[in-house]
C-alpha cells in the first residue's frame, strides 16, 4: 500500500508547486501583493518557489529507493513524472515579464 | 453461534489457499442462480441491482441517447448544409446543438463508460457484484429520470440553448429567460448523481473486490485506468456540480454569484466549469484506452507491451489534466503568465497519451494481430485520435487557439478526439465481448460494411470542417453568409454526415442481429487469458461459480472456467442462501472478510422518483415544496441505512479449506467505510470549489468591491467559536461509544446546527454582493453537513436502542465518526474564511 502512496508524492508536489505558483502569479496581478503588479519582488518569489520546488522533486528522486517491479517502478516513475511536469509547466516563471 | 478464531490466509500469500473440493457444476449454478437472479417480470427489471443486468442497461440506455444525439446532429448538418438554411429557426437551432453536446456529454458517454465499467470490472477482477449494488441501481434510475427531465424539454420547446457549457451571463436569469437553463442546470445535477456513485463504487471495487491474490501490480490494465477514471470523477464532477448549484440558486433566488454589477463575474462560471471540462475529456478517454489495452494483446496474440510504463502514464494522465482547464479560456483575457502556464501543460499532456500510443503499436508490432472486426475499429481509433491529438496540441499554442477559437476547427478537434478516442474503442469493446453478452456469434459482413462507412462518413464529415473553421466560419451559428469558400465545404460535411449517420445505423442492426438471429458462440471466443472469459456465455448474474485463486487466474480463461464452474476456487456456490462476495486487502487481495450484499429491491427506484420530484418542484418555481420533498428523500435514505444494519447469520464462513473469514458486520474495515472514504473526497471538493469561488472573488474579480460586513464582530467570533466547538464535541462524541455518547452526539450537532442557522441570520443579505452570496453559501454547506452528522448521530442512538451495536459489531458507529470528524474539519476551515473576511481575524 505504501508505494502506492509513494507513487502519487512526485504529481502531488507538482500540483502544490502549481497551485502556489500561479496563486503567487494571481495575487501578484490582482495588485494584492503590491502596487507594482507582477514586479521584481513577485517575479523573484514565483522563481524561488519553481527552483525550491525541482529541488523538492530532486530530493524526492534520490529518496526513493531503486529495484525491479512494479512497486519500486512506480514511485520512481511519479517522481519523474512529477518532476518533468513542474519543470514544463512552470518554467514561464522565468521567461514572461508581464502580467 | 460459535466462531472459531479467524485463520485468514498466510500473510500475504493467498496463492497458499488451498482449492475446495470439486462439486457438481449444475448444482452449484442452480443454487446461484437462485440467490442472485432478477425478479420475474416487469417487477424484476425494476428491482434489478445485478451488475450484469444494470451494466448492460447503462449501455443500452447510453446507445438509445446516443441515437438521439445522432438525429439532433443531423438536423444541425441539414441547416448548415445551405448558408441561409430555413430548416430550422435561431431558436429551435441553439436549443438543438445544446441538447446534441449536452446529451453526447452527459447522456452518452459518461453513462456508457459507467455501464461499462459496472458490467466489466467484476467479471475481469473475479468477484461476482460491484460493491454497493443498490448504488448502481440508483445510479441508473437518477440518469434515466435525469435524462427524460431534459428530453421532454426538447419535446415542449424550452431545452437548453446556452451551448453545452451555459456560459453566464448569457445562461442566467436576464438572458435566458424561462426555465430552459434551468432544465440543464438541475438535469446535469440529477444525472450526475448517478456518475458520482459510479465512481465510489468503481474506486472501492478495484481497490477491495478483487480476486483473492490478483495484486494491484498484476491486475488487468483496465482496472487502472478504470481507477483512474473513477478517482477523476470524484474530483472533477464536484466542481461542475458546485457550479450549477451556484447558477441555479443565482437564477432562482438573484444571489449574484456571477454578476459583475454586484461582484460576481462570469469568469468564475468558466473556471469551475472547465474544472471539470477538461478532465471530462480524459475521464471518456481513459475508459476507452483501458478497453484497448485489453483487446491489442489479445487480438495480437502477444502480451501487452510496457504495463508498467502504461501505469504510469495513466498516474500522469490523471494529474496532468486537471492543470489544462485554462486553455478553454485562452480568449477571455487572463495574464500571459497564465497563458504560458496552461500552453505549458497542455502540450506536455501529449506526452503520456502517446506512451500508450507507442506501447500499442509495439505491442501489436511484436505480436500477430489478426484482422478481426474488433481491430478495424481499433485501426480507425489510431488514425482518428491520433489526427484528433494533433490539432489539440495545435490549439494549445495560444497565437493559434487565438485564431481557431470558436471556429468550425474546434467543433472538428473535439470531433476527432471524441469519436476517435471513445466511440471507435467503444465500436470495438462492443464487437469483442457481444458474444458474452449475448451468447451469440456474429453474421459476418454487415459489421466491416459499417465500419467503412463510418470511416468515411466521419472523416468526410470532420476532415472538411477543420478546413471551414480556417477559413473563419463560426461555430454555433444557424445561417452564414454567401461565402463561396464555405458552401461547399458545409454541404459536404452535411452529405458524409448523413454517410456517417447510415455507416452507425448498420453498426446497430449488425448488433441486433448478432443478438437475435446468431449462432451459439463458443466460450471464450478469442482464446483470452482474462477472467471476463472464464464463465459460461452468456454471462450469468453471479459470474463465477467460486472466486478464482492465482493458479487459476494464470491457466487461461478456458481452463479456468472449468475448475471454477466446479467449485473449486474460493466461496464456492451460495450455501447459506445470500449474495457472498469476497473482501481483500488493497495491495496484495489478501482476503480479509466476506460481504453480504443486499438483494432485488425497489428503493432505488422510490428514492431517485424522489429526488426527480424534487428536481421537478424547483423547475416549477415551487421552491417552498421542493423544501418539502426533501423530507420523504431523507425517509428513504434512513431505510435504505436500516438495511445495512447487522443481521441474519453472522457465523464466520468456510470460504475455502483452513480459510474461514468474518462476515462484514463483524469486520474492520468494511466496504461501506471506504465506499464513504471516497465519497468524502468527492465532498471535500466540493468544499474547495466553494472556496476557491471565494478566492476567486476576493482576488482575481475586477468587480465593485464588497461593502464592509455590517455583522458585530465580537459577536460573530463567539458564534464561530460556539459551532466550531460543539461540532469538535460532536467528535468527542462519535469516538466514544455507547447511548449517552451517540445522545450527546446528536444534541452537541443540533446545538452547532442552531448556531450556523443564528450567524446566518447576521450574516449580510446575499443578494448585496457575490462575495456575501457565497458565504452564505458555505455556511450553508457546513450547516447541511451538522444537520447529517445530527442524523447520522441519531441512527446509531437507535442502533443501539436495538441491540445491534455490541462489541462485535460497529453498526453504523465507524461511519457517523468518519463523516462527524469531516464535519468538524469543514466547520473549522469555514469560521476561519467567514472571520477573516469579515474583517475580525
Ligand atoms: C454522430 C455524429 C456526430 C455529428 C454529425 C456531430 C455534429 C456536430 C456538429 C455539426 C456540431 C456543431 C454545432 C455548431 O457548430 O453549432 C456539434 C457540436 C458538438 N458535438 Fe457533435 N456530432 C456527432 C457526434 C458527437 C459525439 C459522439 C459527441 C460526444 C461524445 C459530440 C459532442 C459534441 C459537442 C460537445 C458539441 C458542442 C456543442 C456546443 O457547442 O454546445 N458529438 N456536433
Amino acid at each position: 500500500m505504501r508505494w502506492l502512496g509513494l507513487s502519487l508524492l512526485g504529481p502531488l508536489l507538482w500540483a502544490l508547486l502549481f497551485v502556489a505558483v500561479y496563486g503567487a502569479h494571481g495575487m501578484a496581478c490582482a495588485g494584492v501583493t503590491g502596487p507594482e503588479g507582477l514586479g521584481t519582488g513577485a517575479r523573484l518569489t514565483m522563481v524561488g518557489l519553481w527552483l525550491a520546488g525541482l529541488l523538492a522533486h530532486g530530493a524526492l528522486l534520490l529518496a526513493l529507493p531503486h529495484g525491479a517491479g512494479l512497486q519500486r517502478f512506480l514511485p520512481r516513475a511519479g517522481a519523474w513524472i512529477g518532476l518533468g511536469a513542474s519543470a514544463v509547466t512552470l518554467f514561464p516563471v522565468v521567461l514572461v515579464t508581464s502580467c | 453461534m460459535t466462531d472459531a478464531p479467524v485463520t485468514s490466509a498466510p500473510a500475504d500469500a493467498a496463492s497458499d489457499i488451498p482449492r475446495n473440493p470439486p462439486q457438481r457444476s449444475l448444482t452449484l449454478h442452480r443454487a446461484l442462480a437462485r440467490v442472485w437472479a432478477n425478479d420475474r417480470g416487469l417487477w424484476g427489471q425494476i428491482t434489478a441491482v445485478s451488475h450484469t443486468t444494470l451494466g448492460l442497461r447503462f449501455m443500452a440506455t447510453a446507445l438509445v441517447f446516443f441515437a438521439i444525439g445522432g438525429i439532433l446532429s443531423m438536423l444541425i448538418r441539414a441547416q448548415l448544409a445551405t448558408p441561409q438554411g430555413a430548416f430550422l429557426d435561431t431558436e429551435l437551432y441553439n436549443q438543438i446543438f445544446t441538447m446534441h453536446g449536452s446529451i453526447m456529454m452527459f447522456l452518452f458517454a459518461i453513462p456508457m463508460l459507467e455501464g461499462l465499467g459496472i458490467w466489466l470490472l467484476p467479471k475481469m477482477l473475479g468477484t461476482r457484484d460491484m460493491a454497493f449494488p443498490r448504488l448502481t441501481a440508483l445510479g441508473y434510475w437518477c440518469y434515466l429520470f435525469g435524462g427524460l427531465i431534459m428530453l421532454s424539454a426538447l419535446l415542449f420547446g424550452v431545452a437548453p440553448r446556452d451551448g453545452w457549457f451555459m456560459y453566464t451571463p448569457l445562461s442566467d436569469a436576464t438572458h435566458s429567460p424561462g426555465i430552459n437553463a434551468d432544465v440543464w442546470l438541475l438535469g446535469v445535477t440529477f444525472v450526475e448523481i448517478s456518475a458520482i456513485a459510479a465512481a465510489v463504487e468503481i474506486t472501492v471495487t478495484i481497490l477491495r473486490q478483487r480476486a483473492p491474490g490478483m495484486k494491484l501490480t498484476a491486475m488487468p490494465l483496465f482496472g487502472w485506468y478504470m481507477l483512474g477514471t473513477s478517482v477523476m470523477m470524484l474530483v472533477g464532477f464536484p466542481p461542475l456540480i458546485a457550479g450549477s448549484v451556484l447558477l441555479e440558486i443565482e437564477r432562482a433566488f438573484d444571489w449574484p454569484f456571477f454578476d459583475p454589477a454586484r461582484g460576481g463575474d462570469p469568469l468564475l462560471w468558466q473556471h469551475l466549469f472547465w474544472l471539470f471540462g477538461h478532465p471530462e475529456v480524459y475521464i471518456i478517454f481513459l475508459p476507452a484506452a483501458g478497453v484497448m489495452s485489453m483487446m491489442i494483446p489479445i487480438l495480437s496474440r502477444t502480451t501487452i507491451l510496457g504495463y508498467g510504463a502504461i501505469v504510469a502514464a495513466v498516474l500522469g494522465l490523471v494529474f496532468l489534466s486537471f492543470g489544462l482547464w485554462v486553455h478553454h479560456m485562452f480568449t477571455v483575457g487572463i495574464p500571459h503568465m497564465a497563458l504560458a502556464f496552461f500552453s505549458a501543460a497542455s502540450v506536455l499532456v501529449a506526452v503520456p497519451t502517446a506512451v500508450q500510443v507507442f506501447a500499442w503499436i509495439g505491442t501489436m508490432w511484436k505480436g500477430r494481430p489478426q484482422l478481426v472486426l474488433p481491430m478495424y475499429h481499433i485501426l480507425g481509433f489510431f488514425l482518428t485520435f491520433v489526427m484528433g491529438g494533433l490539432t489539440g496540441v495545435m490549439l494549445a499554442i495560444v497565437p493559434f487557439n487565438w485564431q481557431a477559437h470558436d471556429t468550425a476547427f474546434v467543433t472538428a478537434h473535439l470531433h476527432y478526439v471524441l469519436i476517435g478516442g471513445f466511440v471507435f474503442p467503444m465500436m470495438a469493446a462492443a464487437t469483442y465481448w457481444m458474444p458474452l453478452i449475448t451468447g451469440k456469434r456474429r453474421i459476418d459482413g454487415l459489421g466491416e460494411a459499417a465500419f467503412w462507412v463510418i470511416l468515411i462518413g466521419f472523416h468526410g464529415t470532420f476532415f472538411i470542417m477543420h478546413l471551414t473553421g480556417l477559413l473563419g466560419m463560426p461555430r454555433r451559428i444557424d445561417v452564414y453568409p454567401d461565402n463561396p469558400e464555405w458552401i461547399w465545404l458545409n454541404l459536404t460535411s452535411s452529405i458524409f454526415g448523413f454517410v456517417l449517420t447510415i455507416g452507425f445505423a448498420m453498426f446497430a442492426l449488425d448488433l441486433i442481429l448478432q443478438a437475435t438471429l446468431g449462432k451459439r458462440a463458443a466460450r471464450d471466443p478469442w482464446e483470452a487469458p482474462t477472467l471476463d472469459w472464464a464463465m459460461p456465455v452468456p454471462a450469468p448474474n453471479y459470474n463465477f461459480a467460486s472466486l478464482p485463486l492465482p493458479e487459476q487466474a494464470a491457466c487461461g480463461a478456458a481452463q479456468a472456467a472449468l475448475t471454477l464452474a466446479r467449485g473449486e476456487g474460493v466461496l464456492p456456490g451460495a450455501p447459506r442462501g445470500r449474495r457472498e462476495v469476497l473482501v481483500s486487502t488493497v495491495s496484495g487481495a489478501r482476503p480479509l472478510h466476506v460481504a453480504v450484499l443486499p438483494g432485488n429491491t425497489a428503493l432505488p427506484l422510490a428514492l431517485s422518483a424522489s429526488i426527480g420530484g424534487f428536481v421537478l418542484l424547483m423547475l416549477a418555481g415551487l421552491y417552498a415544496l421542493a423544501g418539502a420533498a426533501l423530507v420523504p428523500v431523507a425517509v428513504l435514505i434512513w431505510v435504505w441505512a436500516r438495511g445495512m444494519a447487522p443481521s441474519g447469520d453472522m457465523a464466520q464462513v468456510q470460504a475455502a479449506p483452513g480459510l474461514r473469514l468474518p462476515v462484514h458486520f463483524r469486520a474492520g474495515v468494511t466496504l461501506g467505510q471506504s465506499g464513504l472514504v471516497a465519497f468524502l473526497v468527492a465532498n471535500g471538493t466540493l468544499f474547495a470549489s466553494l472556496l476557491f469561488g471565494l478566492a476567486f472573488l476576493e482576488v482575481v474579480t475586477p468587480g465593485p468591491a464588497a461593502p464592509s460586513a455590517s455583522v458585530e464582530h465580537l459577536t460573530m467570533g463567539w458564534a464561530m467559536g460556539f459551532v466550531v466547538a460543539t461540532a469538535g464535541l460532536g467528535v468527542l462524541a462519535a469516538r466514544a461509544s455507547g447511548s449517552g455518547a451517540a445522545l450527546a452526539g446528536l444534541l452537541v450537532n443540533l446545538l452547532a446546527l442552531a448556531g450556523v442557522l443564528w450567524i446566518g441570520a447576521q450574516l449580510d443579505d446575499p443578494t448585496r454582493h457575490a462575495r456575501d452570496a457565497l458565504r452564505a453559501v458555505v455556511a450553508g454547506y457546513v450547516g447541511l453537513h451538522l444537520l447529517v452528522a445530527a442524523g447520522m448521530a441519531g441512527f446509531v442512538l437507535d442502533q443501539l436502542r436495538r441491540g445491534e451495536i455490541t462489541p462485535d459489531t460497529p453498526g453504523a458507529a465507524p461511519a457517523w465518526r468518519l463523516w462527524q470528524e469531516f464535519t468538524a474539519v469543514t466547520t473549522l476551515i469555514t469560521a476561519l474564511v467567514i472571520l477573516v473576511q469579515a474583517g475580525v481575524v
